[in-house]
């Protein structure tokens, strides 16, 4: 397995306030990785400098062999990173075909060179297919805006997969979701690894849904690494148990 | 029949106009009108982009100046003066765009505010080569491949086909991939960059290409009138344009040319009425923001509803 993304020594300070430090993990290629932490850990800071909306203080962050440490969101976009959001972002007013089309066009025309550029670096993909996979083929004349919350989270990811990306980043996948939407969503997740040998970074707070899917697991809290490994090691990490679970905490 | 197929006749219809009644002030205003037209669908390229612009007059300003300078003063070929004035227009936005554009909503507004002025104070000062306030006489008439431009007529029918040129162009990207693009850029910018959209080239692009629409309208304005001042292309022109765009329907490519239309000709139907111009205008303004918010083409029209 080949490194895919590196962070190394990540630092995030907004003023006096670290909010990431010292923090160092790598997504092989092809891995489910996750990212947990109670709120304010530091967890969507470090989703958000991984995705360059805010700029590092200080380490290094290598994606697939590009230095993205002080890289746009879009120009990460263009080197094969997508992403989904926490609350969700869909073209609301345009039907479910139109949002995957969409997307897939915007992964394929970056810019207006793009038009003149014979690209045959970005594979066309059918929305109907990702459709399918999703399971929204039903849905596909459906105006975004009008699905269940649930079915435009997982619209996102749709549309992520609609950029053909190397890594899908996600931002807190099943936040704001009802158990049984919950259960569909990882239930996603797991089969676009599996099937499609997609490789994942989830940030997340749902504690059972990270242990049961992805195969290692990074622990912040209050801005720092506290334990990386698999779901096994962090259960039993005594850092991990004293620092954040607390005794009481039911895993999965 | 369609609505739209119906309006289109219409339009045609309306188009004819001017020949039926034949009088050389209802060709002016219609030349006029193709004028407007397309910098009304310059500025109603960039209401896509979310973006207000006050500069598309002085990029107009800019085509018409530089096409008329080259024309006298180089003595280039009319028809080549005209397209240089909107390259160069194209060329301003492409310097200016990728700072301005990086700037949004009245933050933009100003900065083009103050961009349109300085090149207005241009025109107005640098009286060596534009003649100031007293203007630049003597612009030779347009010359297409040996004939002579030289009546109100040819410049309709040149004004018409930019504007027919202008118009089906700006809707089949529209209803193409980079529509769909920068509709989508407008509509949630962080998704689409997030999908590795490069909003402040695609922003560019769009400008440069309503720069040159509005240069090349310039052009064809200092050729049809034979002569330039700088007051064409001060503020109350961008305050014209937004009136025709927000009539019209704000965003829509065809409002912005129902909008040119209905308000080109009004100060011409006010000329009795000079000083209540203004007055009429904003009356008017407010009639439409208050019961037709969405414009002219939100209206239904009495053979049934505009799709």
């Amino acid at each position: 397995m080949t490194q895919l993304l590196r962070v190394e020594g990540l630092s995030k300070r907004f003023g006096g306030l670290a909010a990431v430090s010292n923090v160092t993990f790598s997504v092989e290629n092809g891995e489910i990785f996750g990212i947990i932490g109670p709120n304010g850990a530091g967890k969507t800071t470090l989703f958000n400098v991984i995705a360059g909306y805010y700029r590092s203080s200080g380490g290094k962050i290598v994606f697939d062999g590009t230095d993205i440490s002080n890289r746009s969101s879009d120009q990460i976009g263009r080197l094969g990173m997508a992403r989904t959001f926490q609350a969700v972002h869909v073209f609301k007013t345009e039907t479910v075909r139109e949002n995957l089309r969409r997307a897939g066009v915007i992964g394929r025309l970056h810019s207006p060179f793009a038009l003149f550029a014979s690209s045959t670096r970005h594979r066309v993909v059918d929305e109907e297919e990702v459709a399918e996979f999703i399971g929204m083929r039903g849905l596909m004349d459906v105006v975004a805006g009008g699905l269940a919350y649930g079915f435009q989270k997982i619209l996102g990811i749709g549309m992520a997969m609609m950029a053909s990306p190397k890594l899908i980043l996600m931002d807190e996948p099943a936040a704001g979701l009802n158990p049984s939407e919950k259960k569909e969503a990882s239930l996603l997740v797991r089969r676009l690894h599996k099937e499609r040998g997609m490789s994942i970074l989830i940030v997340e707070h749902d504690m059972p849904l990270v242990m049961g899917i992805c195969e290692r697991i990074l622990v912040v809290n209050q801005g720092k690494q506290i334990a990386l490994g698999t779901p096994a090691e962090i259960r039993s990490d005594a850092t991990v148990i004293d620092a954040y679970l607390g005794d009481s905490y039911e895993f999965a | 029949m369609k609505p739209i197929g119906f309006l289109y006749i219409m339009l045609v219809m309306l188009a004819c106009v001017p020949w039926i009644i034949d009088s050389r002030y209802i060709f002016h205003i219609a030349t006029m009108i193709t004028i407007m037209a397309p910098m009304a669908l310059s500025l109603g390229l960039m209401l896509k982009l979310g973006q207000l612009s006050i500069a598309q007059p002085a990029l107009m300003g800019i085509g018409a100046y530089t096409a008329a300078l080259l024309a006298t003063k180089l003595g280039a070929p009319t028809l080549a003066a005209l397209l240089c004035g909107g390259v160069m227009a194209a060329l301003v936005a492409l310097v200016i765009g990728p700072v301005f554009l990086r700037i949004k909503g009245v933050y933009f507004v100003l900065l083009t505010y103050a961009f349109g002025e300085v090149v207005y104070l241009t025109f107005q000062e640098w009286t060596t080569l534009t003649g100031g306030m007293s203007g630049l006489y003597g612009i030779p008439k347009l010359s297409l491949f040996g004939f002579r431009l030289t009546l109100a007529q040819h410049y309709y029918v040149l004004g018409l086909m930019f504007t027919l040129l202008c118009y089906f162009g700006i809707r089949a990207i529209e209803k193409s991939n980079v529509g769909a693009i920068i509709t989508a850029l407008n509509e949630d910018e962080m998704l689409s960059r997030a999908l590795g959209s490069n909003a402040i080239a695609w922003r560019v692009a769009a400008f440069t290409l309503s720069a040159l629409i509005a240069g090349i309208s310039g052009g064809i304005y200092a050729n049809y009138i034979g002569f330039l001042s700088p007051d064409p292309f001060g503020f109350r022109a961008s305050v014209d344009l937004i009136v025709i765009n927000t009539i019209g329907g704000t965003g829509s490519i065809l409002g912005a040319l129902l909008g040119a239309i209905l308000v080109v000709p009004l100060p011409e139907l006010l000329r009795e009425a000079q000083q209540y111009r203004l007055l009429i205008y904003g009356i008017c303004l407010v009639i439409f923001l208050v019961f037709v918010r969405n414009g002219l083409v939100s209206l239904r029209w009495p053979w049934g509803r505009k799709s």
